[in-house]
């Protein structure tokens, strides 16, 4: 591999262990894809905050979980900087910004999160706590390269933005954060970034529960390995909020990180554009009735009492936020269900100025910052017989807890009349 | 006793040798092993319940999210991680996952010696991170 002089001396140590030791993983790295060189990363999101998975570490030392996790070294070596090039924000923590005792989490709990988070704050990390980066500002351009730990961000970067971004993972995302370094390799190589597949799509879309279940539908005929579809059809009224359900769902349903839309992302403004004199490894249609079918599995059957409904998954933005607020206005939450709205903090704090706190609180629900129900995880899912989510992701990634509730997975608004009501019905399953 | 030789690319060194655990659908990393015992979780994965501890791990590739190294890297830090790994295809959650586990990792094999369909669970497997040569001695009792 080669190296710049500046790299190599960050290799050699000249800028300190820690720096040292996340330029040796990141060769590392490169070295198993093959890459000839590395890039340098502007923009990073970083997984913060006291997950789950890290309690393998028995350590009260916040520097030596990391080393350990993170940097996957058996010393101790403190997390104390990050390179000042990079804007880098943390994504989701294990526990909201400010409050406990709802998520059914204990103050220790709460306490060493809050440690956690800080600890990465001091080394440079922007804390937001949000797996939408982009509503805080953090937007890499065509041609930046970028690190994060959301898979839909990922291809939503890839894809939308026409930034460059390989799903690399949670540790990746620190090295690249403290060296400012990525193998130049995958999507960070124009040559690479050609369609692959290609998908027509002949169901009409207009919600964006009906992207969200395009991405399962897709993830259904697509191979497991990664691939480069590019879809197209007669899209109408595309928006943001349906094409990031779309990433997001696309993401987690199958191993693609880039997906060109025909005529909206901006590598595809043609079909033979976005293969770039490519082959077409394979073709297919979705239609209305794969994207029913897409559904009917994600979505329990048995009728009955509702005992929590989750809105927000990616985390909401300030005009999700708003049309929630419009909803239930002068409505009333079904005593003994839990109405949880997830967002980052700024915009908590727009829906605070713009009175739509007051009205989703003053119908029963409540809106949380910095986490969602399944990072969380089993401390606040576990007393929820019956849980409804108005997302592919969270509702998909709840059911693959070790628990047994019923899952429900509608859009936003039947969401919020199972809230209200306090049941399951059938006539809240989506259809078209 | 049948023995196979298969030749990848020999990215991270060191000569090891163990049971195979062959996952030809993969491993969801998110959630998908219990890296305090290495147990695997997936609930449609055949080898639910068995641990990639101490086996020769063979995987396509990785799968899901981008948090698929880091329940590997934690069942690492549990000691709780594979003997080494061969993947058919690297892609990049899975180099990091390499890079993470610093355990002899063998990749990019050809098609015709894709070691998810020419492996099988069972098997006695020797590898050597190097030179990328992997040698299968065949099981007559497979698990």
């Amino acid at each position: 591999m080669r190296l710049t002089t500046e790299e190599q001396a960050m290799l050699d140590g000249e800028k300190g262990r820690l720096v040292q030791t996340a330029m040796e993983n990141i060769v590392r790295y490169g070295q198993v894809l093959g890459a000839q060189e590395l890039c340098k990363i502007t923009k990073a999101t970083v997984f913060c905050g006291a997950h789950h998975y890290l309690e393998v570490c028995d350590s009260e030392d916040f520097h030596e979980v990391f080393t350990r996790l993170n940097l996957a070294r058996d010393e101790v070596i403190p997390f104390d900087r990050t390179s000042p090039e990079c804007y880098i924000q943390s994504c989701v923590a294990a526990c909201d910004q400010f409050v406990y005792e709802p998520l059914n989490q204990t103050e220790e709990f709460f306490k060493k999160n809050q440690y956690y988070v800080e600890e990465a704050r001091k080394a440079g990390v922007t804390v937001v706590g949000s797996c939408s980066p982009y509503l805080t500002g953090w937007i890499p351009v065509r041609g930046e390269h970028f690190v994060t730990t959301e898979s839909g961000v990922t291809i939503l970067g890839n894809s939308l933005w026409g930034a460059c971004c390989n799903s690399d993972g949670i540790e990746a995302a620190f090295w690249s954060s403290i060296c400012g370094r990525t193998p130049k390799w995958g999507y960070h190589v124009q040559e690479n970034r050609h369609a692959t597949h290609l998908v027509h799509v002949e169901a009409p879309l207009d919600s964006p529960i009906e992207w969200e279940l395009l991405g399962k539908a897709m993830g259904m005929r697509l191979p497991v390995t990664v691939c480069t579809p590019v879809i197209v059809g007669d899209f109408k009224e595309v928006d943001f909020v349906k094409l990031k359900s779309f990433f997001t769902a696309l993401a987690i349903t199958t191993n693609c990180r880039m997906c060109h839309i025909v005529g909206i992302t901006p590598e595809a403004g043609t079909v033979e554009m976005a293969f770039g004199g490519h082959e077409v490894e394979d073709e297919f249609v979705i239609t209305q009735e794969d994207i029913e079918n897409a559904y009917q599995p994600l979505c329990d059957k048995t009728e009955g009492k509702v005992d929590l409904v989750s809105l927000g998954c990616p985390h909401y933005d300030i005009h999700q936020i708003k049309k929630t607020a419009d909803y239930l206005k002068g409505k009333k939450v079904h005593p003994g269900v839990n109405l949880m709205v997830w967002t980052v903090y700024p915009v908590k704090a727009m829906a605070d100025l713009n009175g739509y706190t007051r009205i989703i609180e003053e119908a029963g629900g409540r809106i949380y910052t910095s986490t969602c129900p399944v990072t969380v995880g089993e401390t606040l899912l576990k007393d929820y017989p019956s849980q409804v989510y108005d997302s592919l992701k969270q509702s998909g990634s709840v059911r693959s807890l070790p628990l047994e509730q019923n899952v429900y997975y509608t859009d936003m608004y039947r969401a919020m009349e199972a809230a209200l009501t306090g049941q399951w019905k059938e006539e809240y399953r989506w259809k078209k | 006793m049948e023995k196979i030789i298969l030749r990848g690319r020999g990215v991270l060194p060191g000569i090891v040798e163990g049971t195979a655990l062959v996952c030809p659908k993969g491993i969801t990393g998110w959630g998908g092993i219990d890296p305090k015992t290495g147990e695997i979780q997936d609930w449609d994965n055949p080898n639910k319940g068995r641990t990639i501890q101490n086996t020769i791990l063979v995987m396509p590739g990785s799968k899901g999210s981008n948090g698929w190294s880091c329940y590997f890297g934690a069942a690492r830090a549990a000691g709780c991680a594979p003997k080494g790994w061969l993947f058919s295809a690297i892609d990049s959650s899975a180099a990091v996952a390499s890079a993470v586990m610093q355990i002899p990792t063998i990749v990019d094999f050809d098609k015709d010696e894709d070691p998810c369909s020419r492996i099988e669970n069972g098997d006695y497997v020797r590898m050597d991170g190097t030179t990328g040569v992997v040698e299968v001695t065949k099981s007559s009792q497979r698990q």
